[in-house]
């Protein structure tokens, strides 16, 4: 892979003696708004959490050594593209490459794969140029129920080409009835659970995936309409060519799937770090027509088949009359024969 | 030949609410079978053109359904009257009927025990089925649809009737049995005098009498 040759590099580089200062001491100071003003703090905990990490500040900046008391920028030492390469060749190709940089969407020292973010976060890059006011408007132009819409389809499932997804359930929570749910943060599960051990509130046998019987016991425990279950439509990756997708007016793309394409789902708990992990979801739990995930039902794709079943046997009965009836009505048609 | 006597049987809004409910329901049938199965079935070209349809064809059924239920309640004052079956209809009357339906009708041996006329047109049995079907199945159909038109608005009735899994497998069921209605209701309108006899005044509103 080409960065990791550039990452070998400027190890090298920085291992020669001149930048002594490492991203322990980087963080010394710049996890500190206090220290270094609001505009220059890079949150410790946010950044141990990103694939950057592991190369250190060092990989993309260089200072001297008397930073900060150089009078001098810290310069920016290497870009994004140097080590994304074909994410740059993609996005830079596509319509909206002149519309946003890399930067605009992401924050280097926050930077995550989309599997550990939420849904919501991966809307966030989007909000600043787009907002959501505005794009329910214009979406609401053609897509039925456009706020469920998009609170449960990222913008980029629709506008990225990857199509490879993942039902992924969030845990939103109210403190009084008749309130709006709002996506559960740590914080809060901590509280509500009372341990560091958010999962517990799900995976109640820590087993690390999660039953159809276990998310029975989490709405029975909750039974008082204080914490449910919200599903997402995520990527899985993010093809970097953002722009409108002509399948992607077709409800079908997503609403005809069949059964079988709604298995993969995951329930995604926030961490301390601002990501989310996942816990695999019992396949089938997305079909379950009176467990599993009430507040989550895709039509056309999510139908359950013993419902269906049972439909057909009713509508069936409908016919039972007509034809039974029927055929002795035919047999017996004499006997109604009138002479007068 | 017999002397035809001829009754006014069933008043305009009435044959209105009936067919515009027949052609509402026939819609959403087939609407809703694309928007179930948009993998096996399409009908309307596209997804959307079902939705859009399925939801107009549901305001249609539920304001007709308004009409109906204001013109038989306020109107004309007959809604319990026609439609709820009488303690007398229930020990008697629906046996009788299911007699003459299931053996005397087969044999030929005996006329329809029940004469129609405007303030009493149904036998005990169409009371029945009525009645379950217009004043239970029909509103519920209306109302689970309703909810799921209006899922963002009303989200908090939909949590607190389990979310919409529940809602809309319910309206689903629903919509089976007023399907399974139609074939019964069908056959059964044609056990007239003639197979007709039934159809005229739901569309002309003149009920034909044979003289006895
Ligand atoms: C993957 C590359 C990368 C790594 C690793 C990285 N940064 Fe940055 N950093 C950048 C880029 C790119 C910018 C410029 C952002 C912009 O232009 O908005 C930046 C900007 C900054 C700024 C200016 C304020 C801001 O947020 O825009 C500070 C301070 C900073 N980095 C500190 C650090 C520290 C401390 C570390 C290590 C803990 C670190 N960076 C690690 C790429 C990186
Ligand atoms: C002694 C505390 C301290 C340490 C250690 C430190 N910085 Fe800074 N850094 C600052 C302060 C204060 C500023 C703001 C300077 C200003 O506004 O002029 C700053 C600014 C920056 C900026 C913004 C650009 C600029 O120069 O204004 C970057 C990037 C940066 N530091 C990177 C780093 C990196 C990378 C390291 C570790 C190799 C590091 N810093 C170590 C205190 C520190
Ligand atoms: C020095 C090389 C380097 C630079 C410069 C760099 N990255 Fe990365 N980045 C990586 C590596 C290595 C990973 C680990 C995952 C991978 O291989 O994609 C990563 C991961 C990521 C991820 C998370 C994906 C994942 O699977 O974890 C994002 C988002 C990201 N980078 C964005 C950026 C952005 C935006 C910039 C420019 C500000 C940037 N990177 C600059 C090397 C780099
Ligand atoms: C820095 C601002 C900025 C950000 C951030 C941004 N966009 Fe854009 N986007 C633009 C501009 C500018 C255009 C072109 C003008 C327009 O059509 O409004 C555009 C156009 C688009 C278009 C229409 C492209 C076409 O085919 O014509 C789509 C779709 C789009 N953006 C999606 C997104 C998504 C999804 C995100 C978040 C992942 C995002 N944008 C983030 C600025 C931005
Ligand atoms: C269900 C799929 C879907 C989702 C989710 C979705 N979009 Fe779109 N979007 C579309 C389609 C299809 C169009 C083209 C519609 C048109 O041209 O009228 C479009 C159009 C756009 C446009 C161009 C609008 C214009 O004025 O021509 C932008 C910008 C955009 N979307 C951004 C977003 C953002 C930001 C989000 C997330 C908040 C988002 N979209 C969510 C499918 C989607
Ligand atoms: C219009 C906004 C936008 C721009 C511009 C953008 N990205 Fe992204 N990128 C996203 C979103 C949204 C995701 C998914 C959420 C996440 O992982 O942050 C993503 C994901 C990624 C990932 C993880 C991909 C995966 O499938 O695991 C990497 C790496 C990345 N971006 C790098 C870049 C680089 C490098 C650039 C500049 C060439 C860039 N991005 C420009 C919005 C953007
Ligand atoms: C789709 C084809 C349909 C046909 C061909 C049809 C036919 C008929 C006929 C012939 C009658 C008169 C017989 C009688 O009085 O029992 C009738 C009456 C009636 N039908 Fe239908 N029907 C259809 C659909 C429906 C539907 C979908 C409903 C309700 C969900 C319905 C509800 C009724 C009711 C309540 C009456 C009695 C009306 C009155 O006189 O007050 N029908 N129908």
């Amino acid at each position: 892979m080409l960065c990791s040759a550039v990452v070998m590099l400027l190890t090298a580089w920085s291992g020669t003696g001149l930048w002594a200062m490492e991203t322990a001491d980087c963080l010394g100071c710049h996890n500190y708004a206090d220290e270094v003003g609001e505009m220059n703090h890079v949150d410790e905990v946010k950044f141990m959490a990103t694939a950057h990490a592991a190369m250190g500040c060092e990989s993309c900046h260089a200072v001297t050594e008397e930073h900060p008391f150089d009078a001098e920028t810290a310069a920016v030492v290497s870009s994004c593209e140097d080590c994304h390469v074909s994410i740059h060749e993609t996005y830079s190709s596509s319509v909206h490459g002149d519309s946003a940089r890399c930067v605009d969407c992401h924050n280097p020292h926050q930077a995550y794969a989309p599997v550990s973010l939420s849904g919501r976060q991966m809307n966030d890059s989007c909000d600043m140029c787009h907002p959501m006011t505005q794009m329910e408007e214009v979406h609401s132009r053609w897509l039925p129920e456009t706020g469920i819409h998009l609170d449960a389809v990222p913008c980029v499932t629709c506008h990225s080409s990857s199509d490879d997804f993942a039902i992924t359930l969030y845990l939103r929570h109210r403190d009084r009835p008749y309130t709006d749910y709002e996506l559960a943060s740590y914080a809060a599960l901590q509280e509500q659970t009372g341990t560091e051990n958010i999962a517990s509130i799900i995976d109640a046998d820590a087993s690390g995936d999660i039953s159809i019987d276990e998310l029975n016991e989490f709405y029975a425990d909750n039974g008082s309409h204080r914490m449910r279950l919200w599903a997402m439509m995520t990527p899985e990756t993010v093809e970097h060519n953002f722009t409108t997708f002509d399948n992607r007016w077709d409800c079908t793309y997503c609403h005809a799937a069949g059964p079988e394409n709604m298995q993969e789902s995951y329930v995604a708990l926030p961490q301390e770090d601002g990501t989310y992990r996942r816990l695999p979801l019992e396949k089938g739990a997305t079909l379950n027509a009176l467990f599993g995930t009430p507040d989550f039902y895709m039509v056309g794709a999510t139908r359950s088949r013993t419902l269906d079943i049972i439909g057909f046997l009713i509508i069936l009965g409908g016919f039972a009359m007509p034809i039974g009836h029927g055929t002795l009505r035919f047999l017996t048609r004499k006997n109604r024969r009138k002479d007068h | 030949m017999a002397m035809q006597e001829r009754v006014y049987l069933t008043p305009t809004p009435v044959r209105i609410w009936h067919w515009l409910n027949a052609l509402g329901f026939v819609t959403l049938i087939a609407s809703g079978v694309q928007i179930r199965f948009p993998d096996y079935i399409n009908i309307f070209g596209t997804y959307r053109a079902a939705v859009s349809l399925h939801h107009t064809a549901g305001i249609v059924v539920a304001v007709s359904f308004l009409l109906w239920l204001f013109y038989y309640a306020v109107i004309a004052k007959m809604l319990i009257k026609l439609y709820v079956p009488t303690a007398e209809d229930l020990k008697q009357g629906a046996v009788k009927q299911a007699l003459y339906y299931f053996f005397y009708f087969f044999t030929g041996t005996r006329e329809n025990p029940h004469h129609e006329s405007p303030t009493n047109k149904f036998n005990p049995m169409q009371k029945g089925a009525y009645v379950v079907i217009m004043m239970v199945l029909v509103p519920l159909v209306i109302i689970t649809g309703l909810i799921l038109l209006n899922m963002q608005p009303l989200h908090n009735l939909l949590v607190a009737v389990g979310g919409v899994r529940v809602v809309a497998g319910v309206h689903f069921l629903l919509a089976c049995a007023l399907t399974a209605f139609i074939p019964t209701h069908f056959y059964l309108a044609t056990l007239g005098h003639t197979p007709f006899a039934h159809f005229k005044p739901m569309w002309t509103g003149w009920e034909e009498h044979e003289d006895h």
